[in-house]
């Protein structure tokens, strides 16, 4: 899955308008990225990549990029 | 009658999913009660650590996929050529996974449903045939979670799987009650396994803290529930039959 396809995913994941998230944007500033968010990320990592992350990974992320790096998604 | 209602000399048990944590304390409490027990899992390494684990003498060991369900009938059967009639089965094999609704498939409620529910019903089902359970009757024990009964965000299929548990039981309860075979849950809460373990591994502390602030009694231990599995296999349980024992520290009490 390349990395275009990947942030689509994660649109759909959000329930944002699909080409919202370019990867820069900070988790913080993101409402959508609940613990909820967090499991449906790990789930989405293990599916299209077989990457297994936890939620203590998760945490150290504070960007969108971050996250994708930790998912092993082509740049 | 047994001088100790907990006696279970004699009697053979078949414990499935006993190659570690809450199937394997299972079985070590029962062999301490003096049953015969077949133990049963994937892993024949671990399988053979919890024989290693049994006091007494004529324990086995059976490596069993259960997922793979078609084939449990015809498995019990070849299990009580050996070892006679079976006085009582225990399914403490699970499959618990973590995912949100939206990321669900018909795939992954196949594969929660298949290890968790689609095993119990074969199980009973092959415990049920001609000459694999004894005369007197049987008991049957699922090990269900409280899971079944109160939510948890992200393990609505493994609610789902554990709740239907609870249902079949009742059901199957009236169904083989006039051949004495009894059918009943247990349903922990957090219990201290290496499944835990994990979770722990996974969690941040402060949200693994809240985990276990959410039981009164903190989390359990495997004996804990071994203790009611052993209750209902036992002649304390002869007149319990349809029910789910909660044994869960007090989480479902608030």
């Amino acid at each position: 899955m390349t990395r275009t396809e990947f942030l689509k995913s994660m649109d759909t994941m959000l329930e944002l308008p699909e080409g919202t998230l370019t990867g820069s944007e900070k988790l913080k500033d993101l409402e959508q990225w609940t613990s909820m968010a967090v499991v449906s990320f790990i789930a989405l990592a293990d599916e299209n990549n077989r990457v297994t992350l936890s939620p203590r990974q998760l945490s150290n992320c504070s960007t969108v990029g971050e996250l994708l790096e930790l998912a092993k998604v082509e740049a | 009658m047994p001088s100790h209602p907990l006696d279970l000399a004699g009697r053979a048990i078949l414990v499935v999913g006993a190659s570690g944590g809450i199937g394997r304390e299972i079985a070590m409490l029962l062999s301490e009660l003096g049953a015969r027990l077949i133990v049963s899992g994937r892993n024949e390494e671990r399988l053979s650590e919890t024989l290693g684990l049994l006091s007494g003498t004529g324990h086995r060991i059976e490596i069993a996929d259960l997922a793979e369900s078609e084939r449990i009938p015809q498995w019990i059967k070849s299990i009580t050529s050996v070892s006679g009639p079976l006085n009582g089965i225990v399914h403490a094999a699970g499959k618990q996974v973590t995912l949100p609704v939206r990321m669900t498939t018909p795939t992954n409620i196949d594969d929660v449903f298949r290890t968790n529910l689609y095993s119990a019903v074969m199980l009973a089902q092959g415990f049920c045939q001609k000459n694999c359970y004894t005369q007197e009757g049987g008991s049957i024990v699922f090990i269900s979670s409280i899971m079944g009964f109160v939510g948890k965000s992200g393990i609505s299929l493994y609610s789902a799987s554990k709740a239907a548990l609870s249902g079949l039981c009742r059901s199957l309860a009236l169904e083989l009650a006039p051949v004495r075979v009894r059918v009943n849950c247990v349903a922990p809460a957090f219990v201290e396994t290496e499944m835990l373990k994990h979770l722990q591994d996974l969690l941040l502390p402060e949200q693994f803290e809240a985990l276990k602030q959410e039981h009164p009694l903190g989390f359990g231990n495997p004996r804990d529930v071994a203790g009611a599995a052993a209750f209902l296999l036992a002649d304390t349980g002869r007149w319990i039959t349809g029910t789910t024992m909660v044994v869960d520290g007090g989480y479902s009490a608030q």
